[in-house]
């Protein structure tokens, strides 16, 4: 019988078949290459169904190498696949929601008259296949530097995705800042791989790899010998460094605060490519990462910290810029940041559960929302500013119904899926931040976030969908097909439902932890040869990590154990109801108004997002570039001036003692006859002969 | 009696210094040639004297190798000079001053 696991790789294989086809013979296919895209990522949905029940059913993880790159004696460099159930979970989300997008964007780029017109499908196919199979690689990742490597993958993916309009002037920009923002994260990124390597030589996530070794010194302090360090540097100080190199690379990919600015402009893509960017692939990517290698980061404490608080941050700071945005997936795109915050956050105070919860249901919900908008813009000739939509509601059903239930769960309104996850966040930073008072900040900004949070969210569907239409395109949208709804459909359900994973307020209320599926999911895990315990990838050992090795304690919430997550659910729940009612009122009338006019200065600093991208290129041509003009000047006037002024000095000496060549051979002679005479008086001075 | 082999190495010295002399004072190729003829010669005296002196043959044989190839020397140096008149109407060495930088 074939197991599931031998076939993983095919799981990253199909999409990349399907990146092969629409390369070479995708123009003349029906449909242009979106038939063989589907085809992959459905069988690739199919295999991660099939490979996440052999590990639920076998309780099995799953780790075998595929091919040796180099064998360098006694270090090697492998490409693995691991399968656990993180990595299991997340290939079904991947896989199902490039599946998804694949299905809608054959109603988004082939049924559409405007981009039928600009062609160029085979392309996008291509880059779809090719994103989906690196990302499904990335996830299924075994050591740190195959997942470096597909992580730079995506990120190209992004580039060709983003910039898939390159007539244009805006998306080939966009698509250059993307990739050259993640690509200084991911630099970091590099170097921390290579320090790993050095430090472990290995560079494996599971039993036997980094994230062990290191815990396992950091608890016990054995096996120092096998790891190396600089110098007399501290060995806790060295992880944490190497921690924080690595975590660049997620900033850049997860847009965190500061490396966050490429994100909103990255919506000059194609609309399904933003939901597959940021619900599934690309943005996803970071956050795995760390929750994949959490057992190295566990016992960190100061890199907790600064992950929280980078989280906590990031999630306030830009959730306050989707407030004030007109165009609705740039609402999203701020949005997508300020979620993925909530789950930095989350991976800061060791609430490895939550965020992964987190990740799951923003991925669903996300991609909903993103498809909703794109159906949006579908149907009414690519108008993206909220201010030019409204009325949608009665002539586009739904959508409607399916993005309201998205923007319900992205609110965090019970019972859709973003509450529980986003409320877990918030409840395990509260239970770290009782104890740590710089937890209790980020918890802070998190909560605050969650109002605005609501607020967008409603803003954007009331003036979407509410009120009356405000352009003849709002008036009569095009009918949409199955393609575009289908999906929908499917995902407003998950949304809707996958909140019941892990219902942690209810679980305590009862006292019954069995109906915490996603927690005992993410705790379970046994070798498949030889039914070794896994110990070291498990919610348990994490855990463990975070309280007894990185020091940080759970506090004790004040009302009882059993009602605490009950009561702050309720304050985060009536802060996001707060703030969409606030957006209802404001902005379910009618005739709306345009509120941030009259926000003055704070209004405009904000809708300029803080001006960080002016900084940012004040950075470059402010800092950087005279830095760089400074270097240059060095360069050619100290280092090649040095080389320079030698060879002329040589030169003009040459020039000047070449004249003593006469050509008359007496004065050559001559010239002989006098070194003779001087060379023999000299040897004679020395050799004492005239005493 | 026979005559001590310093006198000799004087000779040897004088010729060779007449030699020199000639050649840094003169103009003329001919006249060059002659005093390089002088210079080796006065060599040829020394091998010839420390040969006497030493009792060995050596050097007499190798005074007779210095005589053909100054009988070599001279055929080529005439051949040279014969061109040097040819180009320059006259033996002077001091006017083909092409062959420098």
């Amino acid at each position: 019988m074939v197991n599931a696991f031998d076939l993983v790789w095919l799981i990253a294989a199909l999409p990349f078949l399907s990146f092969v086809v629409s390369v070479t013979v995708g123009r003349w296919l029906p449909k242009e290459g979106a038939l063989p895209g589907i085809a992959a990522t459905a069988g690739s949905l199919a295999l991660s169904l099939w490979a996440f029940l052999t590990v639920r059913s076998s309780g099995a993880h799953y780790e075998n190498e595929l091919y040796t790159w180099i064998d360098a004696g006694g270090f090697e460099l492998t490409f693995g696949v691991l399968v656990d159930p993180l990595s299991s979970m997340m290939l079904v989300l991947v896989s199902l929601v490039a599946f998804l997008v694949h299905v809608f964007s054959m109603g988004y780029m082939n049924d559409d008259e405007l981009h039928r017109e600009k062609g160029g499908f085979p392309r996008y196919y291509a880059g779809l296949g090719l994103f989906s199979a690196s990302m499904l690689a990335f996830v299924f990742s075994s050591n740190l530097l195959m997942a470096f490597m597909f992580f730079e993958l995506v990120g190209l993916c992004s580039w060709i995705l983003i910039g898939f309009w390159f007539r244009e002037e805006a998306p080939p920009s966009a698509a250059k800042k993307a990739f050259l923002v993640t690509r200084f994260g991911d630099y970091f990124f590099l170097v921390g791989v290579v320090g790993i390597l050095v430090t472990f030589g290995t560079s494996g996530f599971a039993d036997g790899g980094f994230p062990q070794i290191a815990s396992h010194f950091l608890e016990t302090g054995e096996g120092a010998d096998h790891i190396w360090v600089p110098g007399d540097l501290d060995t806790q100080t060295w992880f944490s460094i190497l921690g924080l190199l690595v975590l660049g690379g997620v900033i850049g990919k997860s847009a965190q605060f500061p490396l966050h600015t490429w994100l909103p402009d990255a919506m000059e893509g194609p609309t399904p490519v933003s939901a597959l960017i940021h619900a599934a692939t690309m943005v996803a990517a970071g956050v795995y990462l760390v929750a994949r290698m959490f057992g190295f980061y566990a016992g960190l404490p100061t890199v907790l910290a600064i992950i929280a608080f980078i989280g906590g941050f990031t999630a306030l700071f830009a959730a306050s810029m989707g407030v004030v945005k007109d165009d609705i997936k740039q609402v999203l795109a701020y949005s997508t940041i300020s979620q993925y915050g909530y789950m930095m956050l989350a991976l800061g105070v060791g609430g490895y559960v939550a965020a992964s919860f987190h990740l799951l249901n923003h991925a669903f919900f996300k991609a909903l929302l993103f498809l909703g908008a794109g159906a949006v813009i579908v149907a009414t000739h690519h108008h993206q500013d909220m201010w030019k939509l409204g009325g949608l509601k009665r002539e586009m059903p739904v959508t409607y119904y399916t993005f309201l239930a998205g923007s319900l769960a992205l609110a965090g309104i019970v019972p859709f899926s973003g509450f529980w996850s986003k409320d877990e966040v918030l409840y395990d930073a509260l239970l770290i931040g009782l104890e740590q008072p710089l937890f209790l900040a980020a918890y802070a900004m998190g909560l605050l976030a969650v109002f605005l949070t609501g607020f967008y969210t409603f803003r954007m569907v009331f003036l979407t969908f509410h009120g009356e239409p405000r352009s003849e395109h709002a008036e009569h949208p095009e009918p949409l097909r199955w393609n575009t709804k289908g999906p929908l459909a499917v995902l407003g359900v998950l949304a809707t439902v996958t909140g019941l994973l892990n219902m942690k307020p209810v679980a305590e209320l009862i006292g019954n932890h069995d109906i915490l599926y996603l927690e005992n999911w993410l705790d379970s895990g046994t070798a498949a040869n030889g039914g070794e315990w896994m110990g070291s990838l498990t919610y348990h050992h994490y855990g463990h990590l975070v309280h007894e090795v990185a020091g940080l304690h759970e506090g004790s919430p004040p009302p009882s154990a059993e009602l605490a997550p009950i009561v702050f659910g309720a304050i985060s729940l009536s802060l996001a109801l707060g703030g969409a009612l606030l957006a209802k009122s404001i902005y379910d009338v009618p005739e709306p108004e345009r509120m941030t006019d009259r926000l003055g200065p704070v209004g405009r600093v904000v809708q300029r997002n803080y001006y960080l991208d002016e900084f940012q290129v004040w950075l470059a041509t402010g800092v950087t570039e005279p830095v760089a003009r400074a270097s240059n000047t060095f360069d050619q006037g100290i280092i090649d001036g040095a080389v320079n002024a030698t060879s002329s000095v040589s030169l003009f000496s040459g020039e000047r003692v070449r004249r003593i060549q006469s050509g008359a051979v007496t004065n050559y002679v001559l010239v002989i006859v006098m070194s003779l005479i001087v060379f023999v008086v000299a040897v004679g001075i020395v050799g004492g002969w005239f005493l | 009696m026979t005559v001590p082999v310093e006198w000799y190495l004087v000779l040897s010295a004088a010729v060779f210094c007449i030699g020199i002399f000639g050649i840094l004072t003169r103009r003329n190729a001919l006249i060059f040639l002659i005093s390089v003829e002088l210079m080796l010669n006065a060599a040829n005296i020394n091998l010839v004297a420390f040969s006497h002196f030493y009792g060995n043959a050596t050097g007499q044989v190798f005074a007779l190798f210095t005589i053909g190839l100054a009988a070599a020397e001279v055929a080529i140096g005439i051949g040279i000079i014969l061109v040097l008149t040819r180009n320059f109407g006259e033996a002077d060495v001091t006017l083909p001053t092409e062959m420098r930088w």
